[in-house]
C-alpha cells in the first residue's frame, strides 16, 4: 500500500473500459491507480489531455513478486524464531477496541481503525501484535505468570495522515516475539535481542546498528536523588515527552511557590497540609459559599488532596541545581554502549548519586548480549532513548540502518512488565518482546530505501 | 446548456437549514449576490441572480465540509471548527478564503466547576494519571470533536484519557456521570455555567465562524477559476 501526494498533468492512454465520473480511477499499471478529478462527464469523450490531480494512490495489495518476497522472508525469520524455541502463534486480526484502548491510550486510539459490527460491538483491526498475543497468552493461561515464549508474522494496520511516506504504510507485516513470565531479566532481553538479529541476518541484512534504552536507570537515578515521591511520579510520567519534562523540571527547579495562584485566595489560608479534614471542610464550605455544585465522581476528599499536594509542592524547598543538574546531565547522555556504564559511573561520582544496583545489571545484559553473539560494539547507549508506545517499563533498544535517510528503524522492542495486568493479568509479569518491520527489512536488503 | 458545460460549472455549498443558512443567505447578499432556489421550494438546488456558471447546494453544515474535501464542491460556507475536525490536513486540503463574521464558536475544554485542583491542561494531565488509580478507569472526555480533542490534548502532552462521543447535549455528560470533562462548542458559555462547567484556563482548542472555503481536490478550469474571482471579490468589497 503507499499513499501518493502529487498534482500535476499528466496524459493517460484513455481506455474504453475506464468510467469516467466525478472522480475517475485510471489504472495506468504496475499497480498504481490514479483517482483524478477534472474529467468530463460519463458518456462523453473525454478530452485528450485531463487536469489530473492525484489525491490517493493505494497499492491495495503488492505486486505478485513483492508479495512472494515477504512469504520468503517471512519463512526464513520465523524459522529463526521457532528453531530459538518461540511457538508460532496466530492471534485474530480483529480485536475488541475496548482492551486495546484501555492499554494504548487515545493517541494510538487515533492511528486504530475502530468500527462498530451489527451487535454494537466496538472492535478493532489490530494495531499491533503484542496486544493481542497478551490476550492469548491470558486465555490460555489460568496462571499468568507461566513462563511462555510466543512468535508471530502478521499484518497491522494504523491509520497514516496522507502526507505519510512508504516507510509508514498503513497496513504493514509484523514479525516478532514475545516473551512472558521468565525470571531472568536480563537473559531473556539479551535473548530477544539476539533472537531478533538472528532474524534479521537470515534475511541478508548485515550492515545495521543497535541502540539501547534503560528505564530502569533513570528511574534509580530518580530514586537517588532527595526529592519528594509525587515529584519522582511526575517526572517519571513526564519522560516520554522531552518538552514536558524539561518544563516540569525547571517548574520544580525555579518557582513552585506560583504554584499557589491557581488555588482561590479564599481558600489559600484555610488549606493545611498537616490537617486534611479541616482543609476539606474548607472546600466543602467554599462550595456553598460560591454556590458550586459537585458534578462526576471525584469527591471533595479527591479534589482537597489534590489541592493540598500543590500547597505542600508550594511551601517545598524547589528542586536543587544540583539534583536538576545531575538529572539533566543523564537525560542527555548518548555513549557508545561498550563504555556507557563507565561514563554514567562517573557521572554518578561527580554528582554523588548511587546507581549501583542498576549499572551492575545494566553490565551483565551486556556481557549476556556478547555471550549471545550480539557485537555490542555496533550499539549506541542513548538515556532519552524512549518509545512512543508508553508501556514499555525497562530496557528497549532498536535496529536501524546505518546511513538510513529516515529515522524509521527496522525493528524494536524492550521489556513491558505492566502490559499483562493492563490486559487483564491480576499481578504484573515479566514480559520482554521486539518485532521486525519486515516491509522495511525487504527494502532494506534488496537496496531500495537507501 | 451543453453537456460539457457541467464540468466547467462552479459547485458552491451551502448551509441548508437554520441560522447558518438565514445568515449565508444576508452575507451573499449583502455582497450584490442574490441566492434564489431552483425548482422546489423545499429542494436542494440553487443559483446565484446573474452567475450562470455557479450552481448552489444546499447542504447539511457537517457535509459541506466532506463536499470540499472529496472535491464535490468548488466553495462551500461552514464553520472552520467542523472543516478542522474532518480534515487531520485542513490546510493542505481547503484554503480558508474569507472569515464571514457570524456562526461564531468557541470549541473548548470544559471541567466540573468543582474541579478546583484543574484551571489548565497542565493540571488536567496531572490528575489523569491519579484519576485511573482511584477510580479504575481512565478520565472520559465527551465530545463530537474526535480529531480536534486528540490533536490539542496531544500537544499539552495529555495521554491518559479515553473519549465517549456525543452527539448531543454534550455539556451535560458529566451530570450524567456519561463522562468526566467535556470538549464542546459555546458562544457565551451560558449552557455550560448551567451545567456546573467551566472552561479551563487555556482550553479554548479553536475560535470558529463561518468561513468561504475553497477545495484543493475539485477541478478548477478557467470558468471555475472566474467564477471563484467574481464571488471573492464581491465578498471582499461587504466583509469586513
Amino acid at each position: 500500500m503507499q499513499v501518493l501526494n502529487a498534482k500535476g498533468r499528466a496524459n493517460p492512454t484513455y481506455n474504453k473500459t475506464v468510467i469516467l465520473g466525478p472522480s475517475p480511477r485510471i489504472t495506468i499499471g504496475g499497480g498504481w491507480d490514479l483517482t483524478c478529478s477534472g474529467s468530463g462527464p460519463p458518456g462523453l469523450t473525454p478530452p485528450s489531455t485531463y487536469d489530473i490531480e492525484i489525491l490517493e494512490t493505494f497499492m491495495t495489495a503488492e505486486t505478485a513478486k513483492q508479495f512472494e518476497a515477504l512469504e520468503a522472508q517471512a519463512t526464513g525469520i520465523m524459522r529463526v524464531f521457532t528453531g530459538a524455541g518461540f511457538e508460532a502463534v496466530s492471534p485474530a486480526m480483529i480485536q475488541p477496541a475496548g482492551v486495546f484502548l484501555d492499554v494504548i491510550g487515545e493517541a494510538l486510539r487515533a492511528r486504530t481503525y475502530v468500527f462498530t459490527d451489527p451487535d454494537g460491538d466496538e472492535l478493532c483491526l489490530r494495531p499491533d501484535l503484542t496486544v493481542p498475543t497478551c490476550r492469548l497468552h491470558l486465555e490460555r493461561n489460568a496462571a499468568p505468570e507461566t513462563p511462555a515464549r510466543y512468535c508471530y508474522n502478521g499484518e497491522a494496520f494504523r491509520f497514516q495522515p496522507q502526507s505519510a511516506d512508504t516507510a509508514h504504510p498503513r497496513e504493514f507485516r509484523q514479525a516478532g516475539i514475545e516473551s512472558f513470565g521468565e525470571p531472568d531479566l536480563e537473559h531473556a532481553e539479551a535473548e530477544t535481542v539476539a533472537t531478533i538479529i538472528a532474524a534479521l541476518k537470515s534475511a541478508g541484512l548485515n550492515d545495521f546498528r543497535l541502540r539501547f534504552g534503560d528505564l530502569g536507570m533513570f528511574r534509580a537515578l530518580l530514586r537517588s536523588v532527595d526529592i519528594p515521591e509525587r515529584w519522582r511520579l511526575r517526572l517519571r510520567h513526564h519522560f516520554w515527552r522531552p518538552d514536558a519534562f524539561r518544563t516540569e523540571l525547571q517548574r520544580l527547579t525555579e518557582a513552585p511557590a506560583g504554584l499557589m495562584k491557581s488555588i482561590p485566595a479564599d481558600l489559600q489560608v484555610a488549606l493545611n497540609p498537616d490537617d486534611a479534614e479541616a482543609s476539606e471542610a474548607a472546600v466543602q464550605t467554599y462550595f456553598e459559599a460560591e454556590g458550586i455544585e459537585i458534578i462526576g465522581v471525584r469527591p471533595v476528599k479527591e479534589i482537597t488532596a489534590n489541592l493540598l499536594a500543590k500547597v505542600a509542592d508550594a511551601r517545598a524547598e524547589p528542586l536543587s541545581q544540583t539534583t536538576s543538574r545531575v538529572i539533566e546531565r543523564y537525560i542527555s547522555l548518548q555513549a557508545p554502549a561498550d563504555t556507557a556504564a563507565t561514563v554514567i559511573k562517573d557521572l554518578a561520582r561527580e554528582e554523588g548519586v548511587d546507581v549501583a544496583d542498576a549499572l551492575q545489571t545494566y553490565q551483565r545484559r551486556l556481557e549476556l548480549l556478547r555471550r549471545a553473539g550480539v557485537d555490542t560494539a555496533q550499539a549506541g547507549f542513548s538515556a532519552e532513548f524512549g518509545r512512543s508506545l508508553e508501556y514499555y517499563t525497562g530496557f528497549v533498544f532498536e535496529v536501524y540502518m546505518p546511513n538510513a535517510s529516515t529515522l524509521s528503524p527496522l525493528a524494536g522492542g524492550g521489556r513491558y512488565d505492566s502490559l499483562l495486568k493492563a490486559v487483564g493479568a491480576p499481578i504484573d509479569v515479566p514480559a520482554v518482546g521486539a518485532a521486525i518491520h519486515t516491509e522495511r527489512l525487504l527494502a532494506a536488503v534488496s537496496g531500495a530505501g537507501r | 446548456m451543453s453537456i460539457t458545460d457541467v464540468s466547467d460549472r462552479l459547485i458552491l455549498a451551502v448551509p441548508s437549514k437554520g441560522r447558518l443558512m438565514e445568515q449565508t443567505i444576508e452575507m451573499l447578499g449583502n455582497a450584490g449576490l442574490e441566492l434564489r432556489k431552483t425548482g422546489h421550494a423545499r429542494g436542494y438546488r440553487g443559483e446565484i441572480v446573474g452567475l450562470d456558471m455557479v450552481d448552489v447546494a444546499f447542504v447539511s453544515a457537517s457535509e459541506i465540509a466532506w463536499n470540499l474535501k472529496t472535491g464535490r464542491a468548488h466553495l462551500g460556507v461552514t464553520g472552520e471548527d467542523l472543516v478542522r475536525e474532518q480534515m487531520t490536513d485542513a490546510d493542505a486540503r481547503v484554503e480558508f478564503i474569507h472569515k464571514l463574521g457570524f456562526g461564531h464558536a468557541d470549541v473548548v475544554v470544559a471541567v466540573p466547576a468543582s474541579w478546583l485542583d484543574v484551571r489548565t491542561m497542565s493540571n488536567l494531565d496531572a490528575i489523569a494519571g491519579s484519576f485511573r488509580r482511584e477510580h479504575g478507569r481512565w478520565v472520559r472526555v465527551a465530545t463530537k470533536y474526535l480529531n480536534l480533542t486528540r490533536a490539542f490534548f496531544a500537544a499539552h502532552g495529555v495521554s491518559d484519557y479515553r473519549i465517549v462521543e456525543s452527539l448531543g447535549a454534550t455539556e451535560g455528560t458529566p451530570l450524567a456521570g456519561t463522562a468526566d470533562l467535556i470538549v464542546d462548542i459555546t458562544s457565551t458559555g451560558a449552557t455550560l455555567v448551567a451545567n456546573g462547567l467551566r472552561i479551563l484556563d487555556d482550553g479554548v482548542i479553536l475560535k470558529s465562524e463561518a468561513n468561504l472555503i475553497a477545495s484543493n481536490a475539485a477541478a478548477w478550469h478557467t470558468p471555475q477559476r472566474e467564477a471563484k474571482r467574481i464571488i471573492t471579490s464581491a465578498l471582499r468589497g461587504a466583509v469586513v
